[in-house]
């Protein structure tokens, strides 16, 4: 026995050793680089969560910029992610439905891509289809409707490109390119477009005074009697300005489109969709999970009158049976504007967001 | 080198026999469980949604969504000396999170468990916890600010026997909801009783029974209080009442 284990202790050393990915440049490390956080959210917010298995580097993020702008990633070299994650629209889409190479429109509005690495539930997509960002950022490329295209055909397309080996050997340490370091590079890019510039959060930073309008309308938003909006949509203590969780807020009486419910198969969880961040409204209209909405106006008037009792209604929707909180005119002009205070005009010219080429 | 290789083994093997022989109690590694139910009937993510619940007042009801906080997690040794193991826990049973409190080391010995529902007056301070903010724990200014006890959501059959909605959510009780208003609090202290940690006892459980926030001594009738709870101060004064007998410690669990 004792003779084996200098053997047996030989073999562990050798298959730890081995324990790299393939082909990477031993020794190699790119550079690490940190999200840029905004002030009021390092008050209150937890640093943002960063998979130990792709940290953000200066590389990494780079690449993932170009693929992000990347029109080869569709399959007749036309679309890009940010053909519909556009970065003067709150990186979502105007259209109320964006348009694939195809030119078949999709059913639901383009999610914004803001200020995800505080999603800390990891349940991307209005429907909570993808468990990581990781997931989420392969399939757009594989939609039908979206890019049509395949990953061996969009990673053969890039190995054709000398650049890309090179960036892609900058980022991992290895000229390998794959589906998933593709996915790791992108997701390290979209981790970093962060929107914490708002006037509210310079109000909050006591750098900005808000309007009479806009404190009333950040009143009716919290009054649990009125706009009771926090539960769902974050506060002044949670900047986000979304719970990053699914609800059923009362927009139909029967589904057409069974959200969460369609990906889980529970019953309970039909019409359930996920609530989006409040942020850069002003950019990101139109709305609800089917952009059914073109006006902020429209959103209010829903919340406030339009709101129908289906199975699985939220219990926040608590004046269903009235169908909605009944505002007066002058809290919906109230609400909207302190809504409106929480857009950031710096997210559309912030230079490292736009397309490098 | 083969003979340093059984020197160093045989070293080993006297440091760990050596170890139990000391005069410091044994430690054992602990973990809490939070565990519910409704009328004796056990409720988690799987099941809690099904409209099949009946309360004190006769109400037939369901839950979509259970999540509470729990602080000051101690445990007082024979001597009155107090442990405090965990600060605060966010238990979410729709979420599956929350529900165990694992990897606590306590020497072998008797105790007494206690814990708090929700914050006292001095921890209940708005914004420090930046994890509940994430969570969209936090309580409006207006209505008192700091942060929930509790969300309790779901479904109940009304008088009608149709299907609506309530939102049983505590917090600290507020007067005068608004700038001016006052708060008082109204957290719950958990006195849980007397636990033997042992090698042989090492998983407790803490058993919330949910049909307790209906029944006692306030008899709950959604009917009437079904939501907008939060600035109601005494609905809140009802709910702390009732909640002094929903946590109670399950013997029944071994380790």
């Amino acid at each position: 026995m004792l003779r084996n284990l200098p053997f047996i202790l030989f073999f562990i050393f050798f298959t730890l050793s081995c324990d790299t990915d393939e082909g990477q440049n031993q020794g190699y490390e790119p550079t690490p680089v940190n999200i840029a956080v905004p002030a009021i959210f390092s008050q209150l917010l937890p640093a943002p969560e960063i998979p130990a298995n792709n940290p953000l580097t200066e590389e990494g993020v780079a690449l993932g910029r170009d693929l992000f702008f990347e029109k080869k990633l569709s399959a007749d070299n036309t679309l890009s992610c940010a053909g519909c994650h556009k970065p003067n629209e709150g990186f979502s889409d105007q259209r109320r439905y964006s348009v694939g190479i195809d030119g078949i429109p999709g059913f639901r509005n383009s999610m914004p891509l803001i200020n995800i690495a505080w999603n800390t539930k990891n349940k991307f997509n209005w429907d909570g289809s993808a468990n990581s960002l990781q997931e989420q950022v392969l399939e757009p490329v594989v939609n039908e409707i979206e890019m049509h295209n395949t990953w061996p055909n969009v990673v053969a397309t890039l190995e054709n490109d000398a650049a890309y080996l090179t960036k892609f050997e900058q980022a991992f340490g290895s000229p390998t390119i794959s589906k998933e370091l593709a996915a790791k590079a992108l997701s390290q890019f979209i981790r970093t477009l962060v929107s914490g510039n708002s006037k509210f959060d310079n109000y909050l930073l006591n750098q900005a005074t808000l309007t009479p309008l806009e404190q009333q309308g950040l009143a009716v938003f919290l009054d649990e009697n009125r706009g009771d909006c926090f539960h769902c949509h974050g506060s002044p203590s949670n900047p986000l300005w979304t719970d990053n969780d699914f609800h059923n807020n009362g927009l139909d009486e029967n589904f057409t489109d069974l959200g969460l419910g369609d990906i889980t198969g529970d019953p309970a969880q039909f019409g359930l969709f996920k609530s989006p961040s409040l942020r850069n409204l002003a950019f990101t209209a139109p709305y609800m999970h089917d952009g059914r909405f073109q006006t902020l106006d429209q959103v209010i008037d829903h919340y406030s009158e339009g709101l129908v009792f289906s199975s699985t209604i939220d219990p926040l929707m608590k004046t269903v049976a009235q169908g909605g909180v009944q505002l007066t005119l002058q809290d919906k002009a109230a609400l909207k504007a302190f809504l409106l205070s929480l857009s950031d005009p710096s997210l559309a010219n912030n230079p490292v967001y736009q397309n490098p080429n | 080198m083969f003979k340093n290789t059984i020197f160093l083994l045989l070293l080993l093997v006297s440091f760990v026999g050596c170890n139990t022989t000391n005069d410091d109690p044994q430690k054992a590694l602990v973990s809490i469980n939070f565990s519910h139910s409704f009328n004796q009937q056990a409720i988690n993510s799987n099941n809690f949604n099904a409209l099949q619940y009946i309360n004190a007042f006769g109400t037939t009801l369901s839950s979509s969504k259970i999540r509470y906080l729990i602080s000051e997690i101690s445990f007082t040794n024979q001597q009155g000396i107090k442990t405090l193991v965990k600060d605060y826990q966010l238990v979410d049973v729709g979420e599956d999170t929350g529900l165990f409190i694992d990897d606590i080391l306590l020497p072998e010995g008797t105790y007494l468990l206690s814990m708090r529902f929700g914050f006292t007056e001095t921890t209940n301070t708005s914004n420090v916890y930046p994890d509940l903010n994430a969570a969209s724990w936090n309580v409006p200014e207006m209505l008192g600010g700091g942060y929930h006890y509790m969300q309790m959501e779901g479904r109940f059959l009304d008088l009608n026997n149709e299907e609506f909605i309530y939102a049983y959510h505590t917090i600290s009780a507020v007067q005068n909801p608004g700038p001016e208003n006052t708060r008082e609090d109204t957290s719950i202290v958990l006195n849980l009783g007397e636990i033997t940690i042992s090698q042989d006892q090492t998983q407790i459980n803490v058993s919330m029974d949910i049909d307790q926030w209906f029944e006692n001594p306030n008899l709950w009738d959604l009917n009437s209080l079904n939501g907008m709870l939060m600035g109601n101060y005494t609905a809140q004064k009802m709910m702390q009442e009732n909640g002094q007998t929903v946590f109670s410690l399950d013997t029944s669990m071994g380790n």
